[in-house]
């Protein structure tokens, strides 16, 4: 919660982990610290090595994604009293909530069926059911493990943050799964941030918390006009009069060091300085596109209007994996709620946004296995929670959080399977439910690390922080 | 698997017991197992509890418990599955391991250490011990920091290093105490440090500086919210800010400080400059649970005034300290009657633009209740707990005393200035209506509205030959672009929204005039709104506003619109549309005009054309009516000639723009001007009332209220719709009248229980009657942080203090000075500096004095020619034998780049400015909260809203970006390098350059090398862009 906390951020731990800073004497300014931060290894060996996280933000409706329910259109119309799974609203199965906005017109049971929004079939030798909205995805089910059981407790859009630290809306706020992964892991390349987050973000703006500034994620725009903060110089200098700049900067430095022996910061102050140097031109060049084959191009939708922009996001991620980041955020739906939170024509808005992010999807997956990074990246595919089995309105679904899905692919992932179940209706996570930081601790698990032996003095993590590795979704 | 397992344990056990001897089987207890029992059991069965009369704190309370043994109640308890047997009963259970060393152990006999001495008394915590003026340190010749320090030196054997370089200390004490460089000027002065110092504290700056460090401790944050709704914070909170600021310059005590923070409204209830301080309580606010709201009110006040973690015994017993549950609810008790509102301040009644964020006692009934395990919903109701602090610190509590408050407290609108405000706005509708009256009664025609005075009269600029396109995203404020028009419009990520519905009143009018054959295109999404919910825009607008043509969407009437608009009367027309338009989607409107033929279409889909009856050269407005709505781009371009348009079948047809004005038109004006004066009556009786609580004045008061709304209803009763009811209402308004049968009196009210919904607003009073008593416990709170024998209060001040001087704090947990904060190195420092504070009646000026004139403070903050043993013994400086660096705050290296560059505005106080880098105030009067921050300074980690109590001091290659290429640092190179005259020579202008920005000359070497670069660079800026990007900038050595 508080990079503020002296227990919790130290310029030691900055320092040797942010900028693999470790041989100077560190003695004169910190030495009196007690808790020395993770050595950047892993705790056992790893399944994979980074993660591409990509967000529905708003609620993707799971009935019509991920976890087709055919008895939805059986009783459509009918109130669920009505149809003989009428026990899923018994109060006592429903999971108590936690409701951060009390009064608000969304967020609540609905009661009238409401009929599936689009078909759905089979797809590969797994025959995995998947909705006719995501036919691209569909076409690569062997290669996914999807996660059919996932319950939530915020009923509303703080959900979002809640998937990402596992910590309701009205909790404290902790440390997200990025922030773990960038803070346990070391760095893979010295010319590009650990964790980066692309596209918009939800109510909290910030990922690491207590762990520190040095462990957010870089905000990246994939705009190749301007794809970092503060990434151009405003002043016209050129590359090389920065570079000149720079050498001189170092020098000087350098001199003060004779002033200040034992001083750690010069050191810490010259290598930033040449990382940020690096970041100035290996963020555009990661996000250069041209070398691309029209294949590739083809792959991620970038020749299409409605694919375009997700595909160029997704195409920046495998670009920035290659490079050596070891967690990629990428939230998809704009808008203070994110724009999958139909709760009025669910059908058009669903179709639209299924169709900006379906064909790129897919193309990520098939792009990361024929370039053989697919077995040790791992892809998420979430959202915050699903949609009521009941109307909203004429045309739109609430949202839901009994019940919902959400998928994995990649490193020590098993391809083709289906992990978990709603009930008929999709309403409740029957079968295996997990709860969100479920997912967090399998990442953990594949990456190599231990979460509980990365906890910070003063801020005890809960044992729900922790979660249970989804062990039936591993090779 | 399991044998297996069974089979090694058996193995390790016979193992241990054969190969250790018993010395080191007491070892075994001493490394393993005390420590889990430590960890585990002793916050319930050691010094600070002894539940069931047992201790586990040593083996000797063991055995007097009687519960060792194999078979004994230490092993079963552990291992029982019993949920009620099971110990420990929180947490899970002790690992595997830690049961088999117990076993292990207990199988041995359970040998004892030597010696074992039991864990202290909680009470006997050096935090907790009354604070006494250590021998041999008084304020004399001396400064008893270093006399102090000295001995500790001579005793350990430690060369102190020699005072810093003069312009180096200079450079210190300006950044230290005021939070900007010295000037060149300031550099060289010749004044003896003491004088330089007291010049500093008596500076404006110096509140600024250190408000802003106390800020942090504080909590400051500007409100947060969606929309207009508070959702945490309060508005116009820099209110507080300005006290902090000013109380700092005033030298007000830190007693006085605190009193007035906790309790401001009760000890001086009829002033509004102290009662900001509760800004302080008012900050928590949080508007979906009470619980949390207080939560974070314990948990600060707590921490920040006497480094104790409250919000640790929530949910249970302290686990730590010696505050138990029931203490968290009784420290919650004296918070639990206050709440929030904002009153009015000279000058405005709309709370919304200002007014004081303030505290009160709104609920002086309400009862606290021991929330069992913390949760809100166990409310332990069988009891009622009083207020009062945590019983080990209670010896100098005293109880609260009811206070009475004097009139403008519990009805602040009873203030003249807000009456005489009242009776002004009510005045002004009279005069508007007759004038409005008059003017029917003269013209023909009337206007549809009164513009804002700013945009009257405004010239729109004529269409500029190469710039005709215009084109907005919306990302950010243009004024050089738009007229902005209302309140409610929000920048807000990256789109422009209207956050409230208006009947067209706010709106964006271009400033210059659109081609006249055009294209625009409009992206937007209607949001809200109440009936109509239309969207669209406005072209060919005049400068009065009161001639244009229109096409808008509209969610309530299902369709795509056009209209005119001629001297101030909408026209709607034929060239229409219907299709649904929906709430919260994206749509797209695209306008094509060339001469009088207009086409419109929505989404690319062509919907309609049409013949305008009258072009006139105008400007381009967003328009929004009875909508709330987001707006995404908008681009204006001329319309080429190749584009061809549909034709239109209509004809142009334009009404006449003159209007005969009726008979009914005049009635209604003049009822309304009835309304208007009957409302001024009772405005001024309800004044009359509020000042005299006279008898006759009241019910005088009443009547008018009465008449008031009798004069209303017969406005009503003039549109058809309204006149059922309303001719209903008369006879009953009448007849009231008539049986002297009259309303409740109202007092005015302006005052709102804050722009907030409160969490338990059904338990609170209406504003105009709140209570007339406050419940005392704030006060007694703050008296009792204030007294002399509080252990705590001066300890944890003057740590803040030495911190923020020296770069390490005396006691390292600046927030926890409870049992796990162990005992500090320079405790007598610590307590010296504590008792000079209250003996110098709080004054924080004289410690800061005390501080900063010491040769601790001042000395080289270097290692380089220091003693090699003192470096070996003590590489930590824990003894302060040299000064530490420190990084300038966020605050700091933006203020001191726009001080260099000769930039920064010194204005002080009001209300927040929005962060950008064209922004030229202090950075401490930036916006700062939950969502709205100055991305440049949270780059150099600006203070966490939610809680501060110690900077972090990051280096990240974000800062390195910034400082190379941010507006704000290109900006700052450029103006230091321009202040330099082009007449110096290279060798000059370095050492000038070195000697503004770091304050101290260059280097022979650092010479050479700038002279090298300046010689390839050929760039001066370039140069002292590089300066400022040195490591020597952004520390204070």
């Amino acid at each position: 919660m508080n990079p503020c906390d002296p227990d919790s951020i130290s310029r030691r731990r900055i320092l040797q982990s942010a900028l693999g800073f470790s041989g100077l004497a560190l003695n004169g300014i910190m030495a009196s610290e007690k808790h020395f931060p993770p050595d950047g290894k892993p705790h056992f060996e790893p399944k994979a090595k980074r993660v591409i996280w990509l967000f529905m933000r708003g609620g993707v409706s799971h009935m019509e994604s991920f976890d087709p329910k055919p008895e939805l259109n059986k009783y459509a119309g009918k109130s669920i009293g009505e149809t003989p799974y009428k026990e899923v609203l018994d109060p006592k199965k429903i999971r108590k909530l936690r409701i951060p906005i009390k009064g608000d017109g969304n967020g609540h049971t609905r009661t009238k069926i409401f009929p599936l929004q689009t078909g759905f079939k089979k797809y590969g030798q797994s025959g995995i059911e998947v909705s006719d909205w995501f036919p691209h995805i569909g076409s690569c089910v062997d290669d996914i493990a999807f996660i059919r059981s996932m319950w939530t407790s915020d009923n509303n859009h703080g959900a979002q943050l809640q998937f990402h630290s596992g910590r309701h809306f009205l909790d404290p706020r902790v440390p997200t799964i990025g922030a773990w992964i960038n803070y346990g892991l070391g760095s893979l390349s010295d010319s590009l941030p650990q964790f980066i987050n692309i596209g918009p973000r939800f109510f909290d703006k910030k990922d690491a918390h207590y762990l520190g500034p040095a462990y957010d994620a870089v905000h990246l725009k994939i705009d190749p006009e301007n794809p970092l903060d503060y990434a151009k110089p405003q002043n016209g200098m050129t590359r090389e009069a920065q570079l000149r700049n720079l050498n001189f900067t170092n020098k000087l430095n350098r001199l003060s060091a004779d002033q200040y022996p034992l001083d750690p910061v010069i050191e810490a102050r010259m290598k930033s300085y040449e990382l940020a140097f690096r970041m100035q031109t290996a963020i555009p060049e990661t996000l250069d596109f041209s070398k691309e084959s029209n294949e590739t191009r083809k792959l991620y939708g970038l020749d299409q209007k409605e694919t375009k922009a997700f595909g160029q996001q997704l195409l920046a991620a495998r670009r920035l994996s290659e490079r050596g980041v070891r967690f990629i955020q990428i939230m998809h739906g704009d808008g203070a709620a994110g724009a999958w939170d139909h709760h009025s024509g669910l059908k058009k808005g669903h179709a639209k946004l299924s169709q900006q992010v379906d064909l790129p999807t897919a193309g990520l997956l098939k792009d990361l296995k024929q370039r053989g990074l697919l077995k040790d990246t791992i892809v998420v595919f979430a959202t915050e929670f699903g949609r009521t089995p009941g109307s909203q309105g004429a045309d739109g679904r609430d949202h839901h959080s009994f019940g919902f899905s959400i998928w994995m692919a990649g490193g020590g992932i098993k391809g083709g399977v289906v992990h978990g179940a709603t009930d008929e209706l999709g309403y409740h996570a029957v079968e295996y439910p997990h709860y969100v930081t479920d997912v967090h601790a399998t990442i953990n698990h594949l990456m190599g690390i231990d979460p509980r032996r990365l906890e910070v003095p003063g801020h005890k993590r809960l044992d729900q922080d922790f979660g249970h590795v989804i062990k039936d979704i591993l090779i | 698997m399991k044998s297996f397992r069974v089979s090694i344990l058996g193995s390790l056990l016979f193992f241990h017991g054969f190969t250790y001897a018993n010395g080191e089987k007491a070892n075994s207890y001493l490394q393993d197992i005390k420590p889990v029992l430590k960890e585990r059991c002793f916050a319930c069965h050691g010094a600070l509890k002894q539940k069931g009369k047992l201790r586990l704190d040593t083996v000797a309370a063991m055995e007097d418990g009687d519960v060792l043994g194999e078979d004994g109640e230490l092993l079963a308890r552990i291992v029982s599955k019993d949920t009620d047997e099971h110990m420990p009963p929180e947490g899970e259970p002790l690992h595997e391991h830690e049961i088999a060393a117990i076993k292990r152990w207990l199988a041995d006999g359970a040998p004892a250490p030597p010696d074992e001495k039991p864990e202290a008394d909680p009470k006997s915590h050096w935090a907790f011990q009354h604070i006494e003026r250590p021998p041999g340190l008084s304020v004399g010749k001396d400064n008893p920091i270093d006399v102090y320090l000295a001995s500790r030196h001579k005793a350990g054997k430690l060369v102190p290093q020699p005072v810093a370089e003069r312009t180096i200390l200079i450079r210190r004490l300006y950044l230290d105490l005021i939070g900007l460089p010295p000037t060149p000027d300031q550099l060289a002065s010749k004044e003896p440090i003491n004088t330089i110092i007291d010049d500093l504290l008596a500076s404006p700056r110096y509140g600024e500086r250190w408000g802003r460090h106390w800020m942090d401790i504080w909590r400051y944050s500007d409100w947060y919210g969606l929309g207009n709704e508070v959702r945490d914070s309060q508005k116009h909170l820099w209110r507080w800010r300005d006290w902090i600021v000013n109380s700092l310059n005033e030298n007000k005590g830190y007693d006085q400080m605190i009193r007035e923070m906790l309790a401001g409204d009760e000890i001086a209830p009829s002033d509004p400059k102290v009662i900001a301080a509760t800004g302080f309580l008012a900050r928590s606010y949080f508007k979906f649970n009470r619980t949390t709201w207080l939560d974070n009110t314990i948990e600060h006040t707590s921490k920040a005034f006497m480094g104790l973690t409250m919000n640790c015994a929530k949910c249970h017993d302290h686990k730590y300290d010696p505050i138990d549950h029931v203490d968290y609810y009784k420290f919650r008790a004296i918070f639990e009657p206050y709440q929030v509102r904002v009153d009015a301040v000279p000058g405005q009644l709309d709370l919304e633009k200002d007014g004081l964020a303030r505290v009160y006692d709104g609920n002086l009934e309400a009862a606290t209740y021991l929330h069992k395990r913390g949760e809100e919903s166990k409310a332990d109701k069988r009891r009622m707990i009083r207020p009062g602090p945590p019983s080990v610190l209670s010896a100098m509590w005293s109880p609260p005393k009811s206070i009475d408050l004097p009139k403008e407290a519990w009805h602040p609108d009873s203030r003249s200035f807000v009456q005489e405000a009242v009776l002004a706005k009510a005045w002004d509708k009279v005069t508007a209506a007759e004038a409005h009256l008059a003017k029917l009664k003269l013209k023909p025609a009337s206007k549809k509205k009164e513009l804002p005075l700013e945009t009257q009269n405004k010239p729109i600029q004529e269409v500029a030959g190469t710039d005709q396109i215009l084109v907005d995203n919306f990302s950010k404020s243009r004024p050089d672009l738009w007229e902005l028009v209302g309140e409610d419009w929000r920048y807000q990520g990256g789109l422009l929204s209207l956050t409230k519905p208006s009947i067209d009143s706010s709106f964006l009018r271009s400033k210059k005039q659109h081609p006249e054959d055009f294209e625009v295109e409009l992206r937007f999404r209607t949001t809200g709104g109440d009936r109509w919910k239309s969207v669209g825009v406005r072209f060919d607008v005049d400068e009065s506003g009161n001639n244009s043509h229109w096409v808008y969407t509209s969610v309530g009437g299902n369709k795509v619109h056009l209209a005119h608009t001629v001297e101030g009367k909408d026209q709607y027309t034929n060239g229409m549309v219907s299709r649904p338009i929906k709430l919260n989607q994206e749509y797209t409107l695209n306008l094509k005009v060339r001469g009088s033929l207009i086409n419109v279409a929505l989404d690319g889909n062509f919907l309609f054309a049409f013949n305008l009856p009258r072009r006139n050269p105008g400007a381009i407005q967003l328009l929004a009516y009875d909508a709330i709505a987001d707006f995404y781009r908008i681009e204006v371009r001329p319309l080429p000639a190749e584009v061809v348009l549909k034709e239109a079948r209509e004809k142009a047809k334009l009404l006449a723009a003159k209007e005969v004005v009726t008979q009914e038109v005049i009635e209604l004006a003049e009822a309304k001007l009835r309304v208007a004066q009957a409302g001024y009556a009772f405005k001024m009786a309800q004044v009359e009332a509020d000042q005299t609580s006279d008898g006759n004045a009241i019910e005088m008061a009443r009547r008018k209220q009465l008449e008031a709304s009798l004069a209303q209803a017969k406005v009503d009763h003039l549109d058809p719709k309204k006149a059922a009811k309303a001719g209903k209402m008369i006879a009953k308004f009448e007849a009231d009248l008539k049986a002297e049968n009259l309303p409740e009196f109202q007092p005015i009210s302006v005052s709102k229980v804050s722009l907030i919904k409160t969490p338990n607003k059904n338990a609170l009073p209406s504003p105009g009657s709140y209570p007339k008593t406050s419940s005392g416990r704030r006060t007694a709170l703050a008296n009792w942080l204030t007294h002399r024998d509080h252990p705590l209060t001066a300890r944890v001040a003057v740590n803040h203090l030495w911190l923020r001087h020296f770069g390490s704090p005396l006691v390292e947990s600046v927030e926890d000075f409870g049992l796990r904060a162990p005992k500090p190195l320079h405790q007598d420092l610590l307590d010296f500096l504590a008792v000079e504070l209250i003996e110098s009646g709080w004054d924080m000026k004289h410690l800061h004095r005390l501080m900063v004139s010491s040769e601790a403070w001042q000395r080289s903050s270097s290692n380089r020619g220091a003693d090699h043993a003192t470096l070996a013994s003590d590489p930590e400086n824990r003894e302060f034998w040299r000064m530490n660096s420190r990084r300038m705050e966020s605050q700091v290296v933006r203020d001191s780049l726009l001080h260099l560059a000769g930039t920064l505005d010194l204005k002080q106080g009001g209300p927040p400015v929005m962060p950008s880098p064209d922004a030229k105030r202090r950075s401490l009067y930036f916006f700062h909260s939950r969502d709205g921050r100055s991305k440049f300074l949270e780059t150099f980690d600006d203070a966490d809203v939610f809680v501060c109590y110690r900077r972090s001091e990051s280096i990240v290659p974000q800062q390195a970006l910034a400082m190379m290429n941010s507006k704000t640092a290109a900006e700052a190179a450029r103006k230091i390098a321009a202040s330099f005259g082009k007449d110096l020579d290279n060798e000059k202008f370095i050492k000038a350059v070195f000697f503004k920005i770091l304050g101290r000359k260059a280097y022979e070497s650092e010479l050479a090398e700038s002279l090298t670069f300046l010689k390839q660079s050929l760039n001066r800026e370039h140069f002292v862009h590089a300066l400022i990007n040195l490591n020597d900038f952004f520390v204070i050595r």
